[in-house]
């Protein structure tokens, strides 16, 4: 190593004892070195550790955290083993570090300009007017429009990606070394991100900054890193500069873990990651149960669902200090699902497109004047019990998070099966067979049934919130972001898993997300909306690869580009 | 902005450990290192074995008159009786032996703050999940009732409920009812509104299960840990609240002393030494109630996730 070298992690392994006496090892003889002016990211899926490197970087591990061997050192200081107050010395005054949620990361009580003029009087010898005037050009720098009025702004008034550019002035206030970037943007829409991040390049590469890029997206580490660490289950897979990792990925690990990232310029079959329809031979009963539909899919060539003049209005209530208001989410959309395809809605959060299922689903009650006709019958006109009741049991729903959409308190096989039961649909040994056969079918074993969801990571929650949507043999699925909360090989596997379901069993699907490259994967038309109206419409092979509207052309051109990638 | 919810995807779902753990491994992870509260909870176990046993522990039968000898009042601890009994701990004026009258109080009070709880939580239970579910004006009832009910100290509350009643011991019960199932209801609606805007919620919705089955499958399983967990601190809040009320004449008849009435009954004698009679029942009353209390607040703490890394 030259002497250029910044940040030198050796062999470091960090350990968290557990309850049952066991030791968990988050960090397994990892060595990682960064040098002057260097962007380096540190890649790697959920658990993976890839946090833990840069608090121990700062001394932010948690007590219970034992740093086994190895060390880091900040040039000549080793700063993964300093007392308390000598980290003063390191914290914002060498090393800024940048959290994932710019909102939680700001003290909502205090302003912005004396958040950052607290940052910069602990960190320099500016005070008073100085230190503002110092503070008002690090916001310029940060690209915030209209620095001296946002000094006197809360957290809460300011969006997302200015919280974060605040975050990021504040992190460049006492001129650092090196900054701990953790997922900077994650918490951010996909135009934000992009104009964030080169903001963040721009400032580190002025003052010649290190930073340590901690990320699970390959496409921002492609954008922005000179040399990426892939990093699975604490240990090092694979580093090198970021171009030949991504292009020639030597570890079946980083292979897997591209082939598993959605791309925008052409469509894929499937993705090339392990794992499907449930391979035992009880999938056979189960697709044999969910054909066995009463009604047919629907007429080829007419719509199963007709969407007309949909709106929707929030209204919040007046109080005695607010006035009431109100908040179009939704305004006029129309539009056809056939049978058999899917339909894609795509949008930055707040653009309605959520708010859109929930009412063809029934959870909102959509405003007056619009009609939504299933299957050739107008759904207002559903009034008997039986009628209803069929109505439902054909459009369900595939929810965004599997950490809330599931009963604790029900074994999966119940979260499956008690709606079923309790209409008198089947009886208990017939719902505890389904329950198996359907958890075989998504991919899970048969016996995991009598399992309580909390047993169940996040990608098996997924499934069995399939298996609890089929349960009903439904005729349309809305899929509001199934996979958002899903690392990119979870992600993967699971929309194989439904493009594998809607093949078999010529499933409908309404498919909500933010990411226009899964819905370029999953759907065959897309639909773009913005606050709460339709931007553009058409096949995905069309509006997402020669749009008509600025809008969407803006939205391709802000996802992290993989040029240089490999072809899979 | 999109969730951040995390996963972690490690091992496969055979190697995880998926069972629920058993009742004596929650048991002891909530009260391993705690020696305060494990006295508490071994106090609790004592007062219940002898609340139970007390007509097999007790020396004399505080309800039979004729066991019962005026010659034998006022007793200081350590005394005989007329019939050669020990009185450990002294007797009071009627010639009642204080050990005995306070076991079988022990049991009154025990089983009043413990009926009267468990109804009351039962119906707080029931009426926060109803204000949660239907909202409405079925939520603006229950909770202006609640309302109404804070707004009255406890003890008024009870002492015109007595009033209106007459006593005895189920009249305390029902007026220790009342007094309970307020913060309770309020405590479940509460969590039962943030339970009402998850997924799993909407799932249910979704297949057209009626609101008394999303209620009672769905709501009710999710939203009674934090009832639990303030149980035992309404509990030891309605042994105090019973006792008095004792104490104030208005609660349990003569004929079945709790422990408030015993304390009560030494009241005019304790200026004038004969302090045994008061003191002692006082002393029981403070240990059962601390023993609770301890225990409710480790039980607290532990459900509390922020002080949970900490203990």
């Amino acid at each position: 190593m030259t002497d250029n070298t910044l940040i030198k992690v050796e062999n470091l392994t960090i350990e968290y004892p557990m309850a049952d006496g066991e030791v968990f090892r988050a960090i397994d003889n990892f060595s990682m070195y960064v040098n002057r002016g260097q962007i380096v990211g540190v890649v790697g899926e959920s658990g993976a550790g890839k946090s833990t490197i840069g608090k121990a970087t700062l001394g932010l591990l948690d007590e219970n955290a034992i740093i086994d061997t190895g060390s880091v050192f900040l040039e000549e200081t080793m700063v993964s083993h300093l007392e308390e107050h000598h980290y003063a010395q390191v914290r914002g005054n060498r090393v800024g570090y940048i959290y994932q949620n710019p909102m939680t990361a700001l003290n909502p009580v205090l302003t912005i300009g004396e958040q950052i003029v607290e940052a910069i009087e602990a960190n320099t010898d500016l005070r008073g007017s100085d230190a503002r005037n110092y503070a008002i050009d690090l916001l310029t720098q940060a690209e915030v429009p209209l620095p001296e009025e946002r000094l006197d702004k809360y957290p809460h008034q300011l969006s997302g990606g200015l919280c974060q550019r605040i975050v990021f002035a504040i992190a460049i206030s006492a001129k650092p070394d090196l900054i701990i970037a953790d997922e900077p943007t994650t918490a951010l829409d996909v135009t934000v991100q992009k104009a964030v991040l080169d903001t963040l390049v721009r400032l580190t590469r002025q003052e010649n900054i290190a930073i340590i890029l901690i990320t699970h997206d390959m496409g921002v580490v492609a954008e922005m890193c000179d040399h990426v660490y892939v990093l699975r289950h604490g240990k090092l897979v694979e580093s090198g500069p970021t171009e030949e990792v991504l292009q020639r990925p030597t570890q079946s690990y980083s292979r897997e873990l591209m082939a598993a990232i959605p791309r925008i310029d052409h469509k894929i079959e499937r993705f090339a990651v392990p794992g499907g329809l449930g391979q035992a031979g009880d999938r056979e009963r189960a697709i044999a149960y969910l054909m066995d539909r009463k009604s047919d899919a629907g007429v080829e060539g007419q719509p199963l669902l007709q969407v007309r003049n949909l709106s929707k209005t929030f209204q919040t209530k007046a109080t005695a200090l607010k006035s009431a208001s109100s908040f179009k989410a939704v305004s006029d959309v129309s539009f056809d699902v056939f049978p058999g395809e899917t339909l894609g809605i795509v949008g930055e959060s707040g653009s309605g497109k959520s708010t859109i299922g929930r009412m063809i689903l029934g959870l909102h009650q959509p405003d007056e004047g619009h009609e939504i006709i299933y299957r050739g019958r107008n759904i207002a006109d559903l009034t008997s019990r039986q009628d209803k009741l069929e109505h439902r049991k054909s459009l369900q729903c595939i929810f965004q998070d599997p950490y809330s959409s599931l009963n604790p308190r029900m074994t999966a096989g119940e979260n499956i099966t008690y709606p079923l039961t309790a209409h008198g649909l089947l009886d208990r040994s017939a719902a505890r067979q389904l329950a198996g056969d359907l958890m075989e079918l998504v991919g899970l074993p048969r016996a995991s049934a009598r399992k309580m969801p909390h047993a169940f990571s996040g990608g098996e929650r997924q499934r069995i919130g399939i298996a609890r949507a089929l349960s009903f043999r439904p005729d349309f699925i809305f899929c509001d972001e199934p996979t958002s909360a899903l690392d990119v090989t979870v992600q993967a596997q699971l929309l194989n898993l439904m493009k594998d379901l809607q093949d078999q069993l010529g499933l409908t699907l309404l498919f909500v997300s933010h990411d226009l490259a899964v819905v370029r994967q999953m759907c065959d038309r897309v639909m773009v909306m913005k606050a709460g109206e339709v931007v553009e419409a058409g096949p995905c092979d069309k509006v997402l690869v020669t749009p008509d509207a600025p809008y969407t052309q803006g939205l391709l051109d802000a996802m992290p580009k993989f040029s240089f990638a490999a072809a899979q | 902005m999109s969730t951040e919810t995390t996963t972690v995807d490690a091992g496969t779902l055979a190697d995880r450990k998926s069972e629920e753990p058993t009742f004596t491994e929650k048991f002891w992870k909530i009260f391993r290192g705690h020696p305060g509260a494990l006295a508490g909870l071994v106090g609790i176990f004592i007062f219940l074995l002898l609340a139970i046993f007390a007509p097999l522990l007790a020396p004399q039968n505080p309800y039979d008159q004729m066991r019962l000898d005026i010659l034998d009042g006022l007793l200081p601890p350590g005394s005989r009786l007329g019939d050669g009994t020990l009185s450990l701990l002294g007797t009071d004026a009627l010639g009642r032996d204080i050990l005995s009258a306070v076991l079988f109080g022990l049991r009154i009070s025990m089983v009043v703050a413990l009926v009267a709880v468990i109804i009351g939580s039962a119906i707080g239970i029931f009426m926060g999940l109803l204000a949660a579910m239907k909202g409405g004006w079925v939520e603006t009832v229950v909770m202006r009732l609640v309302d109404l009910k804070m707004s009255f100290p406890g003890i008024l509350l009870a002492l015109m409920v007595l009033a209106v009643f007459g006593t005895g011991i189920d009249k305390v019960i029902i007026a220790l009812i009342i007094g309970a199932w307020a913060a309770e209801a309020r405590l479940v609606r509460g969590v039962a509104m943030s339970e009402l805007k998850k997924e799993y919620i909407d799932s249910a919705r979704l297949a057209g299960l009626s609101d008394t089955k999303i209620m009672w499958r769905y709501l009710f399983p999710n939203s009674i840990s934090p009832v639990l967990v303030v149980l035992p601190m309404s509990i030891s809040g309605a042994i105090g609240a019973e006792a008095t009320l004792s104490f104030l004449g208005v609660g349990v008849p003569i004929t079945e002393p709790s422990l408030g009435l015993l304390i009560a009954n030494g009241n005019d004698y304790i200026l004038s030494g004969k302090w045994w009679i008061s003191i002692f029942p006082g002393l029981v009353l403070v240990t059962l109630v601390l023993c609770i209390n301890v225990v409710a607040d480790r039980l607290r703490d532990h459900s509390n996730p922020y002080l949970r890394g900490k203990d």
